[in-house]
């Protein structure tokens, strides 16, 4: 039987939400605004910087929250003992990626906040893995650490706003126009070379880690190399290893993020659908103790995946006549549907309605026509 | 099967000609017709003819794998996309142009006529200067001879329009060429596909500037 695109997405929720519970993440609600301040004071944190607002009847600014990580880390309890985590699945309000227009997207993410150990940092990755299984078996999960990328740039000496023009180019992969910046800025060939390396140290993990130790010029470095060659062999022990890439030009906003970052891609969507990392600076930033790791799933990029119109629209059409006894009429199509037939009773089916099979009251029950 | 968005004219026929160096022939693009998905013989490839600033769209949403588009349309676009290679071709640069003699109202938001109306308001934030945008869709040149604006932002070739305006070059805002650009997810999932032409392009484009 074909569930509708629907049906599909609210399992996948579930199934998300039970999968977060089983390992002891709570849920965690909140209201469906915040003060604005708060946005306009992390918009790098932000996937966009477009924000709907509205006015409090005493006048401050509001927002209707385009983001949750945010809101949770600022509610959470300033002290904590162990580790405090929580789930959300929570509607947020962001442009639409095609049209210059506000949309309401479900998102569902996992957070965790407090003494982050080897473990509970592969937790939280593994859960990124399962609920990209969950979505389709064919997904990946690019991986990487911050402090690689902040470790080569502090040593070669760059400044904040180098580091951020550098940062959008290793990103985009741009080679070349990182070598010709860095040649105008005189970053010294032995920097240099590294640092248009990261914008290529790409793929499978175990072959990628090992390229890039070559490059590694500090402490720092070799610190978030050995962090990404356990968790490896965290996920590897458990079979998670075959659909793991390391990706070093994956970068996301060093103000917030410093260790691990990780983005999950699933095939027949364009865009990034699993977006996630360490984000300690986040936490020092709302002056909360201890450190925080999570990741958000998209669901509005999954919707053109869950959302393919089914070939049926029911299993099966029951035509009756409007002469026909109600009762009766109700009574088998009561009974079709206990039986587990999806079935659209009317006089009339709607314009480009498809179902299985064409039923016809004959006055005691339904036969095919 | 790789999808290739090529811009429709001049910058699309040289990538098609970068791309059949490479092995990827597709008889019906050599044919002068009408269509604007051609596949390759070999169905290796499909090429997509668009519009110059469609390609980076196209490829931002995954309908094609890789473009080829110039570095004036990706920036204007800001699309979400790998920009793997500077292919060479088609150069030429982004420039603020102005009458002869122009001589600049500090005093007053310049008035900026161009295509680029977001390379232009990037270009003049940086510099602190207030400006007054208007966005124009073609012959660029005429805004600032009937007093529409003070300059223009514009690619220059060979300034040889320019030049019979009546206009000369104020600055470069930047040098322009072709890029290769690409989904982010296809690079994943594609890989066995798209290393091996990057690899190729790589080695043509290399012997091109040895030669």
């Amino acid at each position: 039987m074909e569930q509708s695109s629907l049906a599909r997405r609210e399992q996948l929720m579930s199934a998300l939400g039970t999968l977060y519970e089983s390992l002891g993440y709570a849920r965690f609600s909140m209201r469906r605004f915040e003060e604005y301040a708060l946005y306009l004071e992390n918009k790098n944190f932000l996937k966009s910087d477009s924000v709907l607002t509205f006015t409090n009847p005493d006048g401050k600014l509001m927002a209707l929250k385009p983001d949750v990580t945010l809101s949770i880390v600022k509610h959470a309890r300033r002290e904590r003992q162990g580790l405090e985590k929580v789930y959300y699945k929570e509607s947020v309000y962001r442009l639409a990626p095609t049209a210059n227009e506000f949309t309401e997207i479900d998102q569902m993410g996992v957070e965790a906040m407090g003494a982050l150990d080897r473990y509970a940092v592969g937790e939280v990755v593994r859960l990124a893995v399962e609920s990209l299984r969950a979505v389709s078996g064919e997904y990946v999960l690019d991986i990487s650490h911050m402090g690689f990328a902040s470790g080569l740039m502090d040593a070669a000496g760059l400044n904040a706003q180098q580091q951020e023009t550098l940062f959008a180019l290793i990103r985009q992969r741009n080679a070349h126009e990182l070598t010709r910046l860095l040649d105008t800025e005189k970053v010294p060939a032995y920097f240099a070379q590294r640092i248009v390396l990261l914008s290529k140290l790409s793929g499978p993990f175990p072959e990628t880690l090992e390229r890039a130790k070559d490059a590694v010029v500090c402490e720092g470095m070799a610190q978030a190399l050995d962090e990404l060659e356990a968790l490896y062999i965290l996920l590897k022990a458990q079979g998670l290893s075959d659909r793991l890439l390391l990706d070093f030009s994956m970068l996301n906003d060093l103000n917030y993020y410093n260790g691990l970052v990780f983005q999950g891609y699933v095939r027949g969507v364009p865009r990034v659908v699993l977006s996630g990392g360490r984000y300690d600076r986040l936490m020092r930033r709302f002056d909360k103790e201890g450190d925080g790791i999570g990741f958000a799933v998209y669901l509005d990029e999954l919707t053109r995946l869950l959302a393919e119109r089914p070939a049926w629209d029911a299993d099966a059409l029951a035509l009756y006549s409007p002469m026909d006894d109600p009762a009766k009429v109700s009574a088998a199509v009561f009974a079709m549907a206990a039986s587990g037939l999806r079935v659209h009773a009317t006089t009339e089916p709607p314009a480009d309605f498809r179902a299985e099979k064409t039923l016809r009251f004959d006055g005691e029950t339904f036969r095919e026509v | 099967m790789l999808n290739i968005a090529l811009p429709k004219g001049r910058l699309g026929d040289k990538a098609y000609r970068l791309f059949n160096a490479c092995g990827y022939p597709c008889a019906a693009m050599e044919q002068d017709d009408r269509r604007l998905v051609l596949v390759s013989d070999d169905k290796r490839v499909q090429y997509l003819l668009v519009k110059p600033s469609d390609v980076p769209i196209y490829v931002e949403h995954g309908a094609a794998d890789v473009g080829v588009v110039g570095k004036d349309v990706l920036l204007e676009g800001g699309n979400d996309v790998y920009e793997l290679m500077d292919l060479g071709f088609g150069a030429c640069r982004m420039c603020v142009a102005a009458p002869e003699g122009f001589r600049e109202n500090l005093g007053a938001p310049l008035r900026v006529a161009t295509k680029y109306p977001a390379i232009a308001k990037r270009y003049y934030a940086a510099k602190s200067r207030d400006i007054e945008v208007i966005k124009l869709n073609g012959s660029i040149e005429l805004a600032p001879l009937l007093g529409l604006s003070d300059v223009i932002v514009d690619i220059v070739e060979t300034g040889s329009t320019l030049k019979q305006n009546h206009l000369e070059i104020l600055e470069t805002v930047l040098p322009i060429s072709a890029r290769l650009i690409a989904n982010k997810a296809a690079l994943k999932f594609k890989t066995c596909e798209i290393q091996p032409l990057l690899a190729t392009l790589q080695t043509i484009l290399k012997k091109g500037e040895n030669a």
